[in-house]
């Protein structure tokens, strides 16, 4: 009987964790989710800078040099953020909040790009004492031929950058949090604005045209519209 | 007897599962330390910059035998190219640009564009 109550606890345990994590209904498979994206079948991506809403002036960079290996990663075509930086400063289109709500045909004519990526950080927040980094970030991919959203998730990620100095007991713990204290005042935010950029788009960003099983994925699931996740410092290696 | 039998069932099915563990996948590009790159030269523009950044674009030439496609990614001959036309390398970097288009053919459109400018 006692057996039977714990397992019971322990199904509820993990229930509550899972829902807690989801703000939004059921998952849905990604043919349904991204019908649009897979009806249009874009290739070309054009990186708009990162809107900055949060209190680090920094983010923005963090983010811009980074999201186009993750979307490559991902299959698509993206142009050459350092190229379409330089064209936008100078067409003075290089504030993304102008686009949001606008037409985008032009940077289809311009850079021949099918959609386009508005970045918004919403927070980034770090805690030294904890190690931790929270970070609110939306993605809206847009299409440049009938400006309709393609793809939009929210996701509030926290990284937590700590390390172990592999020192055991009282001195270990004392130890560990100095170092990762230290660790955190000089940590590689690329590192951050990677994972966020990762766990996102390799979690269910429809596959684009250069990996290999493209349009296959169809059934797979999508990701919550919007997601709270924790990024452990084994999983933010892995996004390096 | 049916013990060992069943050890030696499990034994040879855990066998196909241990090889797979060591054949190591390989990523669709390799990037080598081009974010870190590009963010510095984002934030500073100096020479210092550059020169990381142009490193990184070569060691990313170098080493896509390590990644799955066998091909550069997308934006790094454009990338590479419009660098060495800034530092006035204008026939090293034209034809890094015209790499791009030939290895991305959905590149034509700005690519030709950098490239008519530059001919003026």
């Amino acid at each position: 009987m006692k057996r039977v109550l714990l397992y019971c606890t322990l199904v509820v345990c993990v229930e509550v964790c899972v829902t807690s994590c989801s703000t939004t209904a059921t998952k849905i498979p990604k043919s349904v989710a991204y019908k649009q994206m897979y009806d249009e079948k874009p290739l070309t991506i054009l990186l708009m800078p990162p809107i900055n809403r949060s209190i680090n002036v920094e983010a923005k960079e963090y983010f811009h040099s980074t999201l186009n290996v993750f979307l490559s990663n991902c299959g698509y075509y993206v142009i050459p953020p350092i190229l379409s930086m330089d064209v936008l400063k100078k067409e003075s289109a290089y504030d993304a909040e102008m686009f949001l709500n606008s037409s985008l045909t032009k940077f289809n004519d311009v850079f021949g790009a099918d959609m386009v990526i508005f970045t918004i950080i919403d927070k980034w927040k770090k805690s030294t004492l904890s190690s931790k980094v929270q970070v609110k970030i939306e993605y809206i991919i847009k299409s440049t031929k009938t400006n309709q959203v393609l793809y939009a998730r929210t996701g509030d990620i926290t990284c937590d950058t700590s390390v172990s100095t592999g020192v055991g007991g009282l001195w270990g713990m004392a130890a560990n949090m100095a170092f990762s204290a230290l660790k955190t005042a000089t940590t590689n935010y690329i590192d951050v604005a990677k994972a966020c950029n990762g766990y996102t788009f390799y979690t269910d960003l429809p596959w684009g045209k250069y990996l290999p099983n493209y349009q296959k994925d169809l059934e797979l699931k999508s990701n919550k519209k919007e997601f709270k996740t924790s990024i452990t410092p084994d999983i933010l290696n892995l996004y390096k | 007897m049916k013990r060992i039998l069943a050890i030696v069932c499990c034994v040879l099915m855990l066998v196909p599962c241990q090889a797979k563990k060591k054949e190591k996948v390989k990523p669709l590009y390799v990037w080598s330390d081009y974010s870190n790159a590009v963010y510095n030269y984002i934030k500073n523009s100096d020479e210092k910059s550059e020169t990381q950044l142009i490193a990184a674009y070569e060691a990313i030439i170098k080493n896509q035998s390590e990644s799955s496609r066998g091909v550069v990614p997308p934006g790094i001959y454009a990338e590479y190219g419009y660098l060495l036309l800034k530092e006035n390398k204008i026939d090293e970097g034209k034809a890094m640009l015209k790499k791009e288009i030939e290895t991305y053919p959905e590149s034509e459109v700005f690519v030709s564009r950098i490239l008519k400018i530059t001919k003026k």
